[in-house]
């Protein structure tokens, strides 16, 4: 970058730097200068910079250096990981209350021992879409642009499915549980991932980040128990199995493709 | 022209345009992208400001010239001297004086919050002492960018600002700041629904400020009476339109339900 590096600013900022960290705690010179070289950008990391470095003393009397723990900031990719993730989770969510309301009449009326399962697993899909709406407006991601093709698709899988009858409206549950329990699985394993690198690096995870993960493995859990829930009520036996759950397994991944790009 | 004496720094910005000339294709991808606002907003996760402090200076002195000397070259020039470096350091703008219509565009979308508070959160200028919907709202926020041309003290020079948005290289760059500010202000608004509605809403709030935009060119009126109340109309138009729509796709909803659940009554395994 050819800017930042010739601005009045930095050239007068760097003396600065020597004059507040280095000469106090000259023994950790070569850790902090390593700690201020990395830092990239130092117009706009003055907060990161103004912090000391505190010296605490240890059982044995001996002085040791404990650095305060940085904030950990995010890189582009992993914004845009987020962003994509959140939409398509929401568009996920809408899509299965809409299934589950489109299913539940046909179901219930043929099999009324089926309503409670199926308003639990309804209730538990409408929690998670309010979950990632809210997430989606404190983040200020934009919804998918498909949102009305998903609202149409969703309801017009639901109502095939249960006028199917309750193995096929099963097999359904099974299937789109399967594609995105594996989806949510991916984002866990990502963020935990995040988590592990930014607490290797000695910088401070915040508290939204662990939140995430806790949500995402708490919806993820829901969904592996409405599977479950599925397989219970005779998923297996819905026929055509394999071309049903099939078909629906590719369409969610294809709905995840797109709904991840627009 | 009063120009100061170059400083160390400025010796070094001409050393390098010298050497690398600033050309479009071959100057630092940067000057074009980083007015881009990172996606995931967050506030554990403060962004970077979209300028870098040089750009900022320039740009911010160039705005004070606008009034004198337009939307030019001439104007960004005199912002570089102004801000204390050489002259020729306006060719770090490969986009020129389109340059400064966009920092200002970029700049009032970001201090819009700070200039049109609402009643309930105190502080700044309040609209108001009762709750306001989101309507009206959102009509305060689109009055108050505009009205921050005045401020600002570009409003008579702004009719050559929308000749340079509309210059078609400049288009896809005003077109993308214009649909942020329309998010900014639903945002500012408060409101937090992000459904089908999302995208109808920003695109009937660009169209009303843009169209107000060029209304308040050539408004006359005491204190822009007039333009108030074309903004209030046109918010009016759209939202009869929009709640058209959204009538129109619920009631196809609602009448094909009502349809199944007919049929379903009549014994039909639907
Ligand atoms: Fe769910
Ligand atoms: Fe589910």
């Amino acid at each position: 970058m050819l800017l930042p590096s010739l601005t009045k600013r930095s050239a007068s900022q760097l003396p600065y730097l020597h004059q507040y960290q280095l000469p106090v705690f000259d023994f950790l010179a070569p850790c902090l200068a390593t700690r201020i070289s990395q830092s990239p950008r130092l117009h706009f990391s003055t907060s990161r910079r103004r912090r000391r470095a505190e010296v605490q003393s240890t059982d044995n009397g001996s002085l040791q250096a404990t650095s305060p723990k940085v904030k950990t900031a995010l890189s582009d990719e992993q914004r845009k990981f987020l962003e994509s993730a959140l939409r398509v989770n929401q568009a996920g969510e809408l899509a299965a209350t809409l299934i589950y309301t489109a299913q539940t009449p046909p179901i219930v009326k043929a099999h009324p021992h089926l309503r409670p399962l199926m308003k639990h697993m309804y209730d538990q899909e409408a929690g998670h879409f309010s979950t990632f709406n809210n997430l989606l407006a404190k983040h200020r991601i934009r919804p998918t642009a498909m949102y009305p093709v998903w609202q149409f698709a969703a309801t017009a899988l639901g109502w095939t499915t249960g006028i199917m009858g309750r193995e096929a409206a099963m097999a359904c549950t099974e299937a789109v549980e399967t594609e995105i329990g594996e989806h949510y699985n991916t984002q866990v394993r990502v963020l935990l991932g995040w988590l592990e690198e930014t607490e290797k690096k000695g910088e401070e995870v915040p508290e939204e980040m662990r939140e995430l993960v806790e949500q995402i493995r708490k919806i993820r859990d829901e969904e592996l128990e409405h599977l479950d829930h599925a397989v219970g009520e005779d998923a297996k036996e819905a026929r055509p199995y394999e071309l049903l759950t099939s078909v629906i397994r590719g369409g969610c991944r294809g709905a995840i493709w797109i709904s991840e790009r627009v | 022209m009063a120009t100061r004496a170059p400083n160390l720094s400025s010796h070094l910005l001409y050393r390098s345009i010298l050497s690398k000339p600033p050309t479009a294709a071959g100057f630092p991808k940067i000057l074009h992208q980083h007015h881009l606002s990172s996606p995931y907003y967050s506030s554990a996760f403060p962004t970077e400001p979209p300028y870098p402090p040089t750009e900022s200076e320039i740009l911010s002195a160039a705005l004070s010239r606008v009034l004198d000397h337009g939307f030019t070259s001439r104007a960004l020039s005199l912002g570089a001297t102004d801000a204390g470096y050489l002259e020729v350091s306006a060719n770090l703008f490969p986009r020129r004086e389109f340059e400064i219509v966009l920092y200002h565009l970029v700049r009032e979308r970001m201090r819009l919050g700070e200039r049109v508070q609402f009643a309930e959160e105190g502080g700044g200028r309040t609209v108001g002492a009762r709750r306001l919907g989101v309507g009206e709202k959102i009509q305060s926020l689109v009055m108050g960018r505009l009205r921050a041309n005045v401020e600002v003290g570009v409003q008579g020079r702004w009719g050559e600002a929308i000749a340079l948005m509309a210059v078609p290289s400049n288009v896809p760059p005003s077109l993308q700041e214009l649909a942020r500010l329309a998010d900014e202000i639903w945002y500012l608004s408060g409101d937090t629904s992000v459904d089908g509605s999302w995208y109808t809403k920003r695109a009937s709030l660009a169209s009303v400020y843009a169209a107000s935009e060029v209304f308040m060119t050539q408004d006359q009126s005491t204190d822009y009476k007039d333009t108030e109340q074309f903004v209030e109309d046109r918010l009016r138009d759209v939202q009869t339109v929009g709640s058209w729509i959204g009538n129109t796709v619920e009631w196809v909803g609602y009448t094909g339900w009502a349809g199944v659940n007919l049929l379903r009554s009549k014994g039909f395994r639907i």
